[in-house]
């Protein structure tokens, strides 16, 4: 961007104001284009979710609005933003109102360095997923902001538990991005992409076992911080009513879920590209593919292919699992994932020290992983098959084959309860 | 500790959990007393949904009572249905055929299954799983569509009537229900794999609100709830009424499988294992269902002799009680419900201190309280 | 190291159950769906696929009705109004016969009670109005004779609904949305 600043500014030979003013402008314009890009990736995504929730509860879900209902969340924003926006007397006023542009400050703005493709991306920064995990930690303020100021004390817990949440799950996703760091060797996330390669096999996630716990790790700790179930604790439907947001209303309260949603997304392309090889095509090199628009097109594409399908798992995984207690969490988090972190992190740097990059050590432990991941997708496969095979591949309804039965005889009900009437009385039944 | 800090100690978060809330099931009312998440002290608050059944009682005839007693509890009407018309009979001196005694016991364990797919969703949901709530409603909706085609309504069937039942049933039917029967089974082990297994749920359920055997009978709890603390009780078979003896049907308790006996963990596969009972009991009941009437000569206008009567029933949520007292009249003189869902609201706050909010939404949903009932 | 053991059973476990719930989750993405999508996707209407001892809003045929009272008698809820009256030339003279469906419970009793069939449930239950005095339906404009309880020949049974349909504004009196096949989302 700054080539084209100056490039741009010579060509129309600006003086320094002019190409001060230039950079703003092409800032702005940047800005406004990962917003929208953000807002519209976090409505699609309140589509998938009750989409996927509606298909896993054997329902349909929405699909009126547009085809497949795909215009739903269009449909919900517009009504969210007409919503009166009731803002309850005794909170406090104007941290209330701020409360969700903290929570969406802190996600949106993480959209900056994520590498959506290779010359896709509006801020390569060198210190990039430091930046990343720094930035998204200000939800936590909005969330705590929104429980103070609402004066309600479901919300107080659910800003209070959320606090204790984001903060503690920092540490484990630190420490398995920091597995994937060590591997890169930097902090950039081009750099990071650059460093894996398009098959699986060179996928980091795939490059030992420690990097294939770190991912899970990762994506727990993920999911913790975004606030979603089986980790929905700030929220807690059964238990918080609402939690941090029960006051809320209008599009103050699609304010925090925009940036829920938004954080779901931005969770999936994180891990997508530290350890899903991010933007990388099969077979073609980053200076090749720098090349070419058209596989540029294709490293993009790849690209959202696996974050989307990372958003479905957390959809997923939402409508699937039950909600941990608040103890539980803090151990799950403490006792359990901090512990395997630094384990993955040990043995990362000993088979960095052990293991010669391009060996065929190397490449027999990437394949080797990449085979642990497969049978795990086979034995998944294999459970799947089993529980349709037991239940049917139609849990149907119509024990009664209502819709077989032929025309109704309108004399029926009449015969029936004459007949109740004369068995009341003793007589012949039926 | 510096006298502030001792102040700070003692002051006490006070929470109103309900009447509106989302894991209160219907109207009820808890006052919570905590310290942070931990429980000091929870209050239930009941009679948000007082209708003055029983007194009802008084102004209906015994026959136009029925109804009523649908709307006891809208879970188990069929058991409310059910003891009202055997109080009834026993004031009467009345015998049942054979064939309206297993169309009952049909009826009712249907219901039961019914029940404890509510009792179970809810408890999922309220650890926030919400899919198995809709997979065994869906369940339940079946079940909804054979008793209205048995006898015509969803959820107040006014099936059980004194001296016999309303309806008859036809081979198609009884088929229907096997096809059901034959369905539910592989539904269960299923719920097993995506909920009953899960460890989040196991340790969200095992060794919370542990009720010990003693604080169990002392506090009145019954069915399920009692079972789940080790006590084998069951009035099907201890008290046999209706055609119970002749079924064969195993009693299922709480063995503490993920915790302690008497855990929630234990109130929940007790719930899974009666359902399975059920199952067992409605292929018995469908194989042996005799010919014969559905309704015993009942006098036109049903005026029992001066007495009274308690009659019990194991009802979905245990011994679901009627204390009947007739003055000759052809309207009852007073009728008292035995209600489970009151015993076992009243010993939350026995169990409270200590818990977590968490566990405490748990532990209510493992109770199994439905409102209308605690306070008809 | 019985610690650690059991530290890395309860590890495998977790994940085992979370995957086996995950199975069945995701299992149900490749099955059918169960839902009805009432009302303006069913393949055939609601009211058709009731069984036919269904409880729906009651009605009285007054062809039939002997005006002998015994449903307001057994009506628990005092739902039925039902007034006879003597007239000088005329005899008896059914004036009134009012449903309270608003108060109905639909327990069945007054139709048990019926000698005739002439009170009975219909399987319309798409009664939702706007306002509650439209569902006190009436049954008699003007003051008529009841029925004789043993009629030669019988009269037809009108189609079940009919009467009430013909009494009470509903939502057939609204024009059907087209037919659209069930499960008709994934066909648009």
């Amino acid at each position: 961007m700054e080539s084209l600043v100056q490039h741009l500014s010579a060509r129309w030979s600006l003086g320094p104001w002019g190409q001060e003013l230039l950079a703003a402008a092409a800032i702005l314009l940047v800005a406004a284009l990962v917003f929208v890009v953000a807002l519209t990736y976090a409505g699609i995504i309140t589509w998938v979710e009750r989409r996927v929730a509606g298909r896993t509860q054997s329902r349909v879900g929405p699909n009126r609005v547009g085809p497949f209902g795909f215009l739903q969340w269009l449909a919900d924003g517009a009504k969210m933003i007409l919503k009166e926006d009731v803002i309850p007397a005794q909170a406090d006023g104007p941290m209330f109102r701020l409360a969700p542009y903290a929570c969406m400050l802190g996600v949106f703005t993480a959209f900056v360095s994520v590498p959506f493709g290779q010359l896709l991306i509006a801020a390569d920064l060198n210190v990039g997923i430091l930046f990343l995990l720094a930035i998204t930690s200000l939800v936590v303020v909005g969330v705590l902001m929104a429980g103070w100021a609402s004066n309600n004390k479901w919300s107080l817990l659910g800003g209070v538990r959320s606090a204790a949440q984001i903060v503690s799950y920092e540490l484990p996703a630190g420490l398995a991005v920091l597995v994937v760091v060590l591997g890169a060797g930097s902090l950039s996330m081009q750099d990071i992409v650059r460093a894996q390669g398009g098959a699986p096999w060179n996928w980091f996630v795939f490059r030992d076992p420690f990097c294939l716990v770190a991912f899970f790790l990762y994506f727990t700790a993920a999911v913790a911080e975004g606030n979603r179930t089986p980790f929905d604790l700030p929220e807690a439907e059964s238990e918080l009513v609402a939690g941090y947001n029960t006051e809320y209303s209008g599009i103050r309260f699609g304010g925090f879920f925009l940036g829920e949603f938004a954080n779901i997304y931005l969770l999936s392309a994180i891990a997508t590209s530290l350890f899903l090889g991010g933007w990388q095509v099969p077979g073609v090199s980053p200076a090749e593919q720098a090349g070419s628009v058209w596989l540029q097109l294709l490293g993009f594409a790849i690209f959202f292919a696996k974050a989307w399908a990372l958003v479905f798992v957390v959809v997923w995984l939402r409508w699937t699992l039950p909600r941990l207690r608040v103890d539980q969490l803090m151990g799950l988090c403490y006792r359990y994932l901090i512990p395997l972190a630094f384990a993955c992190l040990l043995g990362t740097s000993l088979l960095l020290l052990a293991v010669v990059p391009g060996s065929a050590l190397d490449l027999g432990l990437r394949l080797g992983t990449t085979g642990l991941g497969a049978l795990g997708g086979a034995l998944f496969a294999w459970r799947v098959a089993h529980h349709i095979r037991r239940a049917g591949d139609r849990v149907s309804l119509d024990v009664l084959q209502r819709g077989a039965r032929g025309a109704f005889d309108p004399a029926w009900q009449t015969r029936r309860y004459g007949a109740f009437r004369k068995a009341a009385r003793g007589q012949e039944e039926r | 500790m510096s006298p502030e800090l001792q102040q700070v100690g003692r002051e006490e978060f006070v929470l109103n959990m309900g009447p509106h809330h989302p894991a209160t099931h219907g109207v009820l009312r808890f006052v919570l007393h905590t310290d942070g998440e931990i429980m000091r002290r929870a209050v239930p608050e009941v009679g948000y949904l007082h209708r003055g059944l029983e007194k009802l009682a008084e102004a209906h005839t015994y026959a136009a009572y029925v109804p009523f007693t649908d709307r006891i509890n809208y879970l188990e009407s069929m058991f409310c249905n059910q003891v009202w018309s055997m109080a009834v009979e026993r004031l009467l001196g009345l015998q049942v055929p054979r064939r309206a005694e297993y169309l009952r016991v049909i009826a009712c364990e249907l219901n039961r299954i019914a029940n404890h797919c509510i009792a179970l969703g809810s408890i999922a949901m309220d650890v926030g799983a919400y899919t198995p709530f809709v997979y065994l409603l869906r369940e339940r909706e079946a079940i909804n569509d054979l008793l209205e085609a048995l006898c015509g309504n969803r959820l107040t069937y006014h099936y059980v009537r004194i001296g016999g039942v309303a309806h008859d049933v036809d081979e198609g039917w009884q088929g229907k229900v096997r096809a059901y029967l034959d369905h539910l089974e592989p539904i269960l082990d299923e719920l097993h794999s995506l909920v009953g297994g899960n460890e989040i749920l196991v340790r969200r359920l095992g060794g919370v609100a542990v009720i010990c055997a003693s604080d169990a009978v002392g506090w009145g709890l019954v069915g399920p709830n009692l079972r789940a603390s080790g006590v084998d009780w069951d009035l099907r078979r201890d008290r046999p009424y209706s055609v119970y003896p002749e079924l064969s049907f195993e009693v299922p308790v709480g063995r503490g499988e993920q915790g302690q006996v008497g855990d929630c963990y234990d109130r929940w596969t007790v719930r899974v294992a009666e359902m399975r009972q059920s199952v067992r009991l409605l292929r018995q009941a469908l194989e042996r269902l005799p010919a014969g009437d559905i309704l015993a000569k009942v006098p036109r206008s049903i005026k029992p002799p001066a007495g009274e009567v308690y009659q019990p029933v194991e009802g979905a949520r245990g011994e679901l009680g009627l204390y009947l007292v007739s003055d000759g009249s052809p309207k009852p003189s007073r009728a008292k419900w035995r209600s489970s869902s009151f015993a076992a609201l009243s010993i939350v706050e026995h169990l409270s201190r200590g818990l977590m909010i968490a566990d405490l939404v748990a532990l209510i949903a493992s109770l199994d309280p439905i409102a209308p009932e605690v306070d008809r | 190291m019985g610690a650690l053991a059991s530290y890395l059973r309860a590890i495998g476990r977790t994940v085992l159950s979370v995957g086996d719930g995950l199975a069945v989750t995701f299992s149900y993405l490749l099955r059918a769906p169960v839902t009805l999508q009432y009302p303006d996707r069913m393949r055939v209407p609601v009211i058709e696929l009731l069984p036919e001892r269904s409880r729906g809003m009651l009605e009285v045929d007054l062809d039939l009705c002997t005006g002998c009272a015994a449903c307001d008698r057994a009506c628990p809820i005092d739902c039925i109004a039902l007034e006879v009256v003597k007239h000088a030339e005329r005899g008896r003279l059914i004036q009134r016969f009012d449903i309270d469906l608003g108060k109905c419970m639909f327990c069945g009793l007054c139709t048990e009670a019926c000698p005739t069939g002439a009170i009975r449930h219909s399987h319309e239950f798409e009664g939702g109005t706007g306002d509650v005095r439209a569902l006190v339906v009436p049954f008699v404009d003007a003051p008529r004779q009841p029925a004789k309880a043993k009629q030669e020949p019988p009269p037809a049974p009108k189609p079940l609904g009919s009467i009430l349909r013909a009494r009470m504004p509903g939502p057939w009196d609204r024009p059907r949305p087209p037919a659209r096949p069930e499960g008709g989302e994934h066909a648009g």
